[in-house]
């Protein structure tokens, strides 16, 4: 358990940088999500913590002590790969009590399967990984990481190999492994919904640096940049660039660039900015519709099942002015200013 | 009416495809006993005359009676392998039809079978019985010796091969550095030179090195000669086992060294199995350097002991070189049958996931 910081941590790959100045810490105990896109340099990071990377510039602090040079194995870390990468040549037992081979470890197979049991693969001990189902191999993955007590759980990508039910599962078993041991963790994912049910807070990265760091609330209301608007949020945001035909429509301030609206602040209504409905895409719970207006493409929710609605219908639109949020020319959100129709 | 008849139907076309199943099958293991004849009756041939020839000539003769009683023994288990559909019925039937070929053989060929020209086994002085000691001078060593260098060869180029090939195969799997797709082109164009177009350098190199007339000197040169391939072979067996699993293991406690041994080497158990295997038949079998590389008769090796047993010019005693063979055969013929799944994991590339 430790109080993880990162200070200006750089990887440079052949002219490539992968992960540029970032700056972060992560509080003792703490469940910390790093979403970002494929590319983003937020498993390179990982890499780094874990000690399989060396960084090439700035500083990786556990407790305040710099531990750049300190190899992988010393660093008391575990890890799960997307892959799970379990030892073939092992069955479940061997593979959880693999990192306990390296230490001075009084009771290991007792250890093992205390922690087989509250990862729930406690009847699976004696079969082999290509036995296992993938959930099952999965919680052997963190059965194994978190066995050795590590100062810090990291999770590469863990669900994206599961189906969608059992990743639901996962994500509530993973949440509450980690809270019963209280291991400080910080999870990578280019899923959203991974990140902001599960983490405390998310940190935001795209193309090497970090975009935004919050809570799931934070990154969903209050966007510090056009990416992470754009980036969170299913639908996505409608982000409605400013030229002179919409500035004339709408009342924004002059700093104003982009103007962003969540699909569900848009409301059907008697008045407001028209548009022509183009596609109509019944999501379940609710309907999601497509329409033309004059500010551009509008994607807004029915929270119906039933469309009320077909493609060709003309109706209006509103939204409440707070409900928006203004970006300057460089993407930046400018706080406390709207957008209204104008 | 319309619902019997369409189970009539289904009857019958039931019925016809489990005849036409039986007849395919028939078919097939007739099919393929016809092709493994020709390969098997020369091998079936040696060991025959190896048990059977009295006189020093070849006699088809015990072969031809031998046949005649086997053949008809291994068309017998397949038409009962096709009739019947249990094990048990099967395993039944092969041991009728064994116990009956035994008796065949016993009565037709019994007579002939002997022991005697396998003597070279308990006799260290072959030559100098069959031809007084001035034809040899008792240089000709008694088989266990020949053996035992073979084994020696065999073993130690096998030994040098798998450590070479496995430490540099990873390496070459797992690091770069400059001239790597290089060197690996450089072991794909060692490949094209047949090593027999060295012979002359080789020998010199050898000659120079002092390690003429000695068993070192082949067992390098086999090494040197296996290498390029093997080190392939085990570069692709490496690069299909994940990086995640190494990394997993490292960040789990393990050095780097103890991550290879413990996880990373057992997953390439198939491809080391295979080219050991292959590494020991090839120095096992070697005739054309251990010949090249010895200018009197330093040491003796298998089949340079064939080689003398069957080019005397005196008169060749074919039941004694067939008897030779049988013992030369056993050893790569063992390995072969016990390793053959590792050897057919080769063809596949790599390990399966």
């Amino acid at each position: 358990m430790a109080n993880v910081e990162l200070r200006n941590l750089t990887k440079v790959w052949d002219q490539v940088t992968a992960v540029d100045s970032i700056n972060l810490e992560i509080r003792d105990g703490e469940f910390l999500a790093v979403l970002g896109p494929s590319g983003c340099g937020k498993s390179t990071t990982l890499f780094m913590l874990a000690g399989v990377y060396l960084p090439s510039g700035g500083d990786i602090l556990f407790d305040g002590a710099r531990v750049n040079d300190v190899e992988a194995r010393s660093r008391n870390v575990g890890i799960v790969f997307q892959s799970y990468a379990l030892y073939p040549n092992m069955n479940v037992l061997q593979n959880i009590m693999f990192p306990l081979r390296f230490q001075e470890t009084r009771d290991a197979p007792a250890q093992a399967r205390e922690m087989a049991e509250l990862v729930q693969v406690g009847e699976l001990l004696e079969r082999r990984p290509s036995q296992l189902s993938g959930g099952q191999q999965q919680r052997v993955a963190l059965a194994r990481a978190l066995v050795k007590q590590p100062n810090l759980l990291l999770l590469d990508e863990p669900l994206s190999n599961l189906d969608a039910t059992l990743r639901l599962t996962m994500r509530a078993e993973i949440r509450r492994i980690t809270r019963e041991l209280a291991v400080t963790t910080i999870l990578v994912t280019h899923d959203q919904l991974e990140a902001t049910t599960m983490a405390d807070r998310v940190v935001c990265m795209n193309v090497g640096r970090i975009e935004q760091t919050g809570t799931a609330e934070d990154l969903y209301l209050r966007p510090d940049t056009l990416f992470v608007a754009g980036f969170i949020g299913s639908p996505p945001i409608n982000l409605i660039r400013l030229e002179n035909r919409q500035r004339a429509l709408l009342d924004v301030p002059d700093v104003a660039e982009t103007v962003g609206i969540r699909p569900e602040m848009l409301q059907s209504a008697e008045t407001g900015l028209p548009v022509t409905v183009t596609t109509v895409e019944p999501m379940g719970r609710e309907t999601l519709i497509t329409a033309d207006s004059n500010l551009g493409p509008l994607r807004f929710l029915e929270a119906t099942s039933r469309p009320k609605w077909s493609a060709g219908d003309k109706l209006h639109v509103s939204f409440r002015p707070q409900d928006t949020i203004v970006f300057d020319g460089a993407g930046q959100r400018v706080p406390d200013l709207h957008a209204a129709i104008g | 009416m319309a619902v019997a008849k369409t189970q009539a139907d289904w009857e019958l076309l039931a019925r016809r495809s489990r005849r036409d199943r039986r007849i395919k099958h028939g078919l097939l293991i007739a099919f393929l006993t016809l092709v493994t004849i020709p390969v098997i009756v020369p091998f079936f041939w040696v060991f025959v005359i190896s048990i059977s020839a009295r006189t020093g000539g070849v006699e088809s003769e015990v072969l031809w009676r031998a046949c005649a009683i086997l053949v008809p023994t291994v068309f017998a288990y397949g038409v009962a392998h096709t009739v019947f559909r249990n094990t048990r019925q099967r395993i039944y039937s092969a041991l009728i039809l064994v116990l009956l070929a035994i008796a065949g053989l016993a009565i037709t060929v019994g007579d002939d079978l002997h022991l005697y020209n396998y003597r070279f086994m308990v006799n260290p002085n072959l030559v100098e019985e069959l031809r007084g000691a001035a034809t040899a001078g008792g240089q000709f060593p008694w088989i266990w010796v020949a053996f035992v260098n073979s084994l020696i060869v065999a073993s130690t180029s096998m030994a040098l091969k798998v450590t070479v090939a496995t430490l540099a195969g990873y390496y070459l799997s797992r690091f770069a550095f400059r001239g790597r797709s290089q060197f690996l082109q450089g072991l794909l164009i060692l490949e094209v030179f047949h090593p027999w177009m060295l012979t002359i350098p080789i020998f010199l190199v050898i000659f120079w090195i002092g390690l003429l007339n000695t068993l070192a000197g082949p067992i390098l040169v086999l090494t040197a000669i296996d290498l390029p391939f093997f080190i392939f072979i085990m570069k692709g067996f490496f690069d299909a086992v994940p990086w995640d699993i190494e990394m997993s293991a490292m960040t789990d406690g393990a050095s780097r060294r103890q991550a290879f041994r413990t996880v990373v080497l057992p997953q390439v158990r198939g491809g080391i199995i295979a080219i050991a295997v292959l590494g020991f038949i090839k120095g096992w079998e070697e005739y054309v350097f251990v010949t090249a590389l010895r200018t009197g008769n330093s040491y003796w090796v298998m089949s340079t002991y064939l080689y003398y047993v069957a080019e005397d010019v005196m008169g060749v005693d074919y039941g004694v070189v067939a008897a030779v063979s049988v013992i030369y055969i056993i050893p790569s013929l063992v390995l072969y049958l016990f390793c053959q799944k590792f050897l057919t994991q080769l063809t596949l590339g790599g390990v399966k996931g």
